[in-house]
């Protein structure tokens, strides 16, 4: 199983950038949620596997 | 990967500002109830502020610094407007703003159990950059 990574870069400008690996579906959230702090997200983006990890997730519901 | 974000940080939790400002090697007021910052002009309309850097601790700063509480729960930076070009712009918020920010980063990921993998210093042309690696429990 793939490890669930976090990085977060902190520039000198108050921005930051969260990159989240390994995670799919609610999971991928509440990770994200937890490093975002409440702070304001200007740019948010989901990558593939987090689609590929609802699929999973789902066929895995079913059974 | 499987999110990615771009987020700008907001000065919300005075413990985590206090502990920045302190890191940068001020030593802070902290006013609850408020109190006045001194400024160049004496004849300046007085400003108000919860935290509290005074302007003997700020190389070539003509008044003191100060973060007040907002209504939304933020707190925004206050100073003497001729300080903006003195070193207490927004650059200098900014370094505030990415110290307060691992700061807070760190105790949330200790308190809801993601584990620190590594954290790296990188020199880029726009600045240093701190970088945070963590691993999620399964």
């Amino acid at each position: 199983m793939q490890e669930k990574t976090i990085t977060i870069t902190l520039d000198e400008r108050g921005n930051s950038t969260l990159d989240l690996e390994g995670f799919a579906g609610h999971g991928c959230e509440k990770a994200f949620d937890d490093f975002r702090g409440g702070d304001m997200v200007k740019v948010e983006r989901k990558k593939p596997a987090y689609y590929t990890g609802h699929v999973v997730e789902r066929e895995k519901s079913h059974r | 990967m499987s999110k990615y974000g771009e987020i700008h940080t907001f000065l919300r939790e005075e413990k985590y500002l206090v502990e920045a400002l302190k890191e940068m090697g001020y030593q802070i007021e902290v006013h609850p109830e408020g109190a006045l910052l001194n400024s160049y002009y004496s004849d300046q309309e007085a400003k108000v502020a919860n935290i509290i850097i005074r302007r003997d601790q700020l190389r070539g700063a003509y008044g003191d610094v100060g973060f007040v509480r907002q209504p939304d729960g933020q707190f925004a930076m206050i100073k003497d407007e001729l300080d903006e070009y003195r070193g207490y712009g927004a650059r200098w918020l900014g370094r505030v703003q990415q110290l307060y920010k691992e700061k807070q980063t760190l105790a949330m990921a200790r308190a809801k159990g993601y584990t620190l993998k590594s954290r790296e210093v990188i020199e880029t042309s726009q600045g240093e950059q701190v970088r945070l690696q963590f691993v999620a429990r399964r």
